[in-house]
């Protein structure tokens, strides 16, 4: 056992979850064939970014690289990608921090405190159950809606349409980590002296800081890939990024390359912004734990 | 700096200015005088570059402005049914597909043409498109037959036969005239892998059902005995339409790919474009791409005649265009805005440009012009032929319903999981139940043997 | 320095107070104030129109009570078996998978002492890549006569394998792009969950003997549960309504073998534009779903019980 402690170092419960051993070796094996069977076809999108329409038809290896799909994203008269990605960002950004916050909030405060159960019971289960509903039929009213208070172009309008959409799935997967710390640390913290809102803000907060990755994560993803809403809720100045790819499935084809190339670039400022929002929820909140 | 040189500077600037200055000044090719500036929501497409540059032209000569809303063209239909549905339309011009014209005729959410200027009127070059830009409300039919005008066709894309001419010329065979032709040629042609004789879809829904009307039209088949007259007695399973049907299910079988149930119209132009077909039922829109080297293998070889005739001479060719209306929820001003930018499109200069743009002109005169000589107009005869015959193929309210209906039974029938007399029975009792539903007039023809 | 920091505890100290005693609220308003604002009327127009039947004349929306045409629609529908059917196969399949996939993965990339970081930015890839995306790539990837996966058979000498257009083979192909695009989701929260382990139990699990195999089904599974009902829970949402990638793939075909509720309701509110029987359409697949998770609940209490 002790060999076991002092070979390899316990980063985080993984560890100690596997065991080790030959068994490890399996599982890295696996790990590699996942990592492999992701990045498969992610790598077919890469290559297909840069061929002509003509070698992604015919599934041409090796083929004579080109950059007309990345200037037609970038630089083509019809597209207006770079505009595009700025108002993903900026949509995806604000309603995730904007989710994260009234949603740990909120999920907080049911797991925390008593309440009636019909305020607990029934806020959850109207929340999962608005997120059983098609977004489809969500968008006539929704439309409606913003056009009479103006809002309608608007990144105002997405941001809360996004953040409705992101809420439930941020409200019961924070709940579900708050259920994951023991109690016992909170009462002593209370105990200890300290108001709800500092324990809270010190010391639970910071015990489910890879909650809140993932929430955000999620709430980021899904609100950058949002389709439907932006599509009716824009128009073409403030359109957001799967509206600009959308456009290359045309009528009776589609414009791989440029779709390739769009999927990419696309993925570029997502990735970024989530490594950077990781590094700054865990900064953010180990500055003002207790532990 | 000697007095030479300033007067050869000057000689230049002098002889730039002549030049420069027709273009500059050009006259507008109609003369529409000053506008406010209009929005006109567009579907991304590959004619959308075409029509972009021909709207910058507007621009230029008029000095009006135009925004274009490029949409993609899954999410068009739906912006504009928001936008005439509530408040006032973001739009000016909207782009309505011929299967959705007869939504918005019927919902009231347009403005006929001649109600914004009686003085207006298509251009008679400009080709009819089967009068999809017509509304008799009475007869609730698409017919200039005591119909009003309501919207123009900015686009008129049908299907041709496209087919490797070089390929048929090694072979010494002549392009296919009649569909049994085409069989013959096929077969004749297909060596799988390597060559697929034809390919159409065969994709459930709409794929399959739009390939297929042009050959049920050829053999004289329809879905209802006579529509306009308001006789929705249901004859697609008659005799002559399971003529199309078995023939259309033989020529897949025979000579497209094994996957011809799942065939889309992006898999049939891939198949031409790599240079794996012979022959196949492609949308004129998308003949320029053959001959551009980033997308096809087979650039110059492909060749176009129109959709061939049934075994009684019938010809059949879909037609699938866009329409372009004003939407009824706009200020006057906007409305005329729209109907003067109409005007200067419809033009026979307009669609000229249009045409060297990369776009598909609308007037018949364009089409007999000294651009039919360019090689990559090769198309135009094809194209003006078709004319004569191609016709709207789902003219009325429930029109996308059958299409569905009949896209899926199609598809079955096609795939093997019914007969072809049982598809049709099947779906004739489908559509006669939905027009029943609907209080048409209707019956249904003695069932076809299954 | 004194007096400064007192006089500002002292000014802060009664707001402080203020929110601290009302904490319970503050937290929990802005949530319901902001969900019901935006999806009441949303929500109240889904009721209405599932008993109506919506018309448009003269540019207006003419609204009729019509409850039992609606139902009969419902009834007379001859797609929805099939499309009931298809989706639960569908969900059944591709959740189940996703879920086990995605906790052996998290278990696995846990146990990875470097590059943690690394390796969930590249496992999350997919979810990145927006839908309509995903749906057209694959669609090349399955082609019959150009895609990947055939062009790779045919080089080991198999024959090629009709993977969109075979009535049989439809479904699965359309699984394994649900599986690629989604394992990163259940991925990404279990992989959470278990960095969030409390390291102490599980040590103390180990030093007091038990197996890896017994630490996992006793102890790890148990603390993780939170996370895999959440992840579940929402999966199977989600795979209810999926809809981009089965639309570009297949639309449903050949034949009715990929047809599911989504695609059903997407051709009949949108593209037939029947609006009353669409939104009572989607009424069915919400019970539909709440039925499957109800009974998910039931079997997986009566399987503990067993």
């Amino acid at each position: 056992m002790s060999t076991v402690a002092t070979t390899m170092p316990i980063t985080g419960a993984g560890n100690a979850a596997l065991g080790g051993g030959h068994v490890r070796w399996i599982g890295v094996a696996c790990l590699a064939l996942a990592v492999l069977a992701v990045l498969g076809p992610f790598a077919w999108i890469l290559t297909a970014s840069f061929k002509y329409q003509i070698a992604i038809y015919s599934g041409e290896w090796p083929f004579t690289p080109t950059l007309s799909n990345y200037a037609d994203v970038l630089l083509g008269r019809r597209s207006d990608f770079t505009a595009n990605v700025v108002n993903s960002l900026v949509v995806a950004s604000v309603s995730t921090a904007l989710v994260l916050v009234v949603g740990t909030l909120a999920a907080y405060s049911l797991h925390r405190f008593r309440w009636p159960t019909w305020v607990s019971a029934g806020f959850l289960a109207w929340t999962l159950i608005f997120h059983m509903i098609p977004v489809m039929t969500l968008i006539g009213p929704w439309y409606v809606a913003f056009r009479e208070l103006g809002l309608y172009d608007t990144r105002t309008a997405l941001v809360l349409t996004h953040v409705t959409i992101n809420l439930p799935m941020t409200v019961w997967l924070m709940r579900a980590f708050f259920r994951e710390i023991p109690p016992e640390i909170e009462e002593a913290a209370l105990v200890d002296g300290c108001r709800p809102l500092q324990a809270f803000r010190r010391v639970t907060l910071p015990l489910v800081i890879p909650g809140l990755i993932a929430a955000g994560i999620l709430a980021f993803i899904f609100s950058w890939n949002e389709f439907p809403v932006a599509l009716s809720l824009t128009s073409r100045e403030l359109a957001t990024v799967p509206v600009a790819i959308a456009r290359f499935a045309q009528q009776y084809e589609i414009q791989h390359g440029q779709m390739a190339a769009a999927s990419i670039i696309s993925t570029i400022p997502a990735v970024l912004l989530m490594a950077l929002g990781q590094r700054f929820i865990v900064r953010g909140l180990t500055l003002g734990a207790v532990k | 700096m000697n007095v030479n040189t300033v007067f050869h500077r000057a000689l230049v600037l002098l002889a730039a200015a002549l030049l420069a200055g027709p273009a500059l000044g050009q006259k507008a090719f109609v003369d529409v005088g000053k506008q406010p500036p209009i929005t006109i929501v567009t579907p991304s497409a590959p004619w959308y570059p075409a029509f972009e540059k021909t709207v910058d032209l507007y621009e230029q000569q008029t000095g009006n402005k135009v925004k274009l809303d490029v949409t993609p063209f899954v999410g068009i239909l739906e912006k504009m049914r928001n936008a005439v549905r509530s408040g006032q339309s973001p739009y000016d011009l909207l782009m309505i597909n011929s299967p959705n014209t007869v939504e918005f005729y019927e919902g009231g959410f347009l403005t006929p043409l001649k109600q914004i200027d009686p003085s207006f009127d298509v251009p008679k070059e400009v080709f009819s498109y089967g009068d999809s830009g017509y509304w008799n409300a009475q007869k609730r039919w698409r017919t200039a037959n005591g119909g009003q005008l309501m919207a123009y066709t900015p686009l008129g894309n049908v299907q041709l036969l496209h087919y490797r001419g070089d390929v048929f010329k090694q072979a010494g065979i002549a392009p296919p005239k009649t569909w049994q032709d085409v069989l013959a040629a096929c077969t004749k042609l297909s060596d799988p892998p390597k060559m697929y004789g034809f390919v159409a879809r065969g994709e459930r829904g709409n794929g399959i059902r739009y390939d297929w009307h042009s050959v049920l039209m050829a053999e004289g088949g329809d879905v209802a005995r006579n529509a306009e007259a308001g006789d929705f007695t249901v004859i697609i399973n008659s005799p002559q339409a399971k003529n199309a049907l078995d023939l259309y299910i033989e020529l897949m079988k025979k000579c497209a790919p094994p996957n011809y149930g799942s065939l889309g119209q992006g898999d049939v132009i891939q198949l031409l474009s790599t240079g794996k077909a012979a022959m196949a039922d492609v949308v004129v829109a998308a003949t320029a791409s053959f001959d551009d080297p980033a997308k096809s293998t087979v650039v110059g070889k492909v060749d176009t005649v129109p959709l061939p005739a049934g075994r009684n001479g019938g010809h059949g060719a879909a037609i699938g265009n866009w329409n372009t209306a004003v939407p009824k929820n706009l200020p006057d001003a906007q409305k005329k805005a729209a109907l003067a930018f109409s005007r200067w499109f419809l033009s026979y200069e307009a669609q000229r440009a249009f045409a060297e743009n990369g776009g598909i002109p609308n007037r018949s005169d364009v089409y007999t012009s000294d651009l039919a000589k360019q090689p990559r107009f090769r198309w135009f005869p094809a194209y003006l032929e078709t004319q004569k015959f191609a016709a709207q193929d789902l003219g009325y309210a429930e029109g996308s319903q059958i299409d569905q209906i009949l896209g899926l039974h199609l598809n079955q029938a096609l795939i093997g999981e019914m007969s072809s007399g049982k598809a049709l029975n099947t779906a004739a009792r489908e559509i006669e139940e939905l027009f029943r539903k609907n209080g048409r007039k209707t019956g249904m023809l003695p069932p076809l043997p299954e | 320095m004194t007096t400064q920091g007192s006089r500002l505890r002292g000014n802060d100290a009664p707001r402080m107070d203020f929110l601290n005693r009302t904490f319970r609220h503050w937290s929990l308003l802005p949530a319901v104030l902001l969900f019901a604002l935006l999806t009441l009327y949303p929500t109240i127009n889904l009721a209405r129109m599932s008993v109506s039947t919506i018309e448009f004349t003269q540019g207006a929306e003419a609204w009729t009570f019509t409850p039992l045409r609606n139902v009969a629609l419902l009834r007379a529908d001859a797609l929805i078996p099939p499309a009931v059917r298809n989706t639960l196969v569908f969900v059944i399949a591709a959740v189940s998978i996703e879920m086990v996939l995605g906790l052996a993965l998290a278990l696995l990339v846990a146990g990875v002492t470097r590059g943690k970081g690394l390796i969930r930015t590249v496992m999350i890839l997919p979810i990145l890549v927006p839908p309509v995306a995903i749906g057209s790539m694959w669609k090349l990837l399955y082609n019959y006569d150009f895609g990947v996966f055939n062009q790779a058979l045919v080089a080991v000498g198999l024959p090629p394998a009709n993977w969109l257009g075979s009535t049989t083979l439809a479904m699965w192909s359309v699984v394994a792009v649900d599986v690629w695009h989604w394992v990163p989701f259940v991925f990404l929260i279990l992989f959470a969950a278990v960095e969030a382990l409390p390291v102490d139990v599980l040590e103390a699990a180990r030093v007091d003997g038990a197996t890896p195999g017994q630490v996992l089904r006793r102890v790890t599974l148990p603390l993780l549960k939170p996370a895999i009902v959440v992840a579940l829970l929402f999966r199977t949402i989600l795979a209810f309504k999926v809809f981009d990638e089965v639309y570009l793939l297949t639309s449903g075909g050949p034949g009715t073998s990929t047809e599911l509720i989504t695609l059903h309701l997407y051709k009949i509110f949108f593209e037939q534009n029947q609006l009353g029987y669409g939104a009572l359409l989607s009424l069915v697949l919400i019970a539909a779903i709440l039925a499957f998770l109800l009974v998910g609940r039931q079997a997986t209490r009566a399987v503990r019980l067993a």
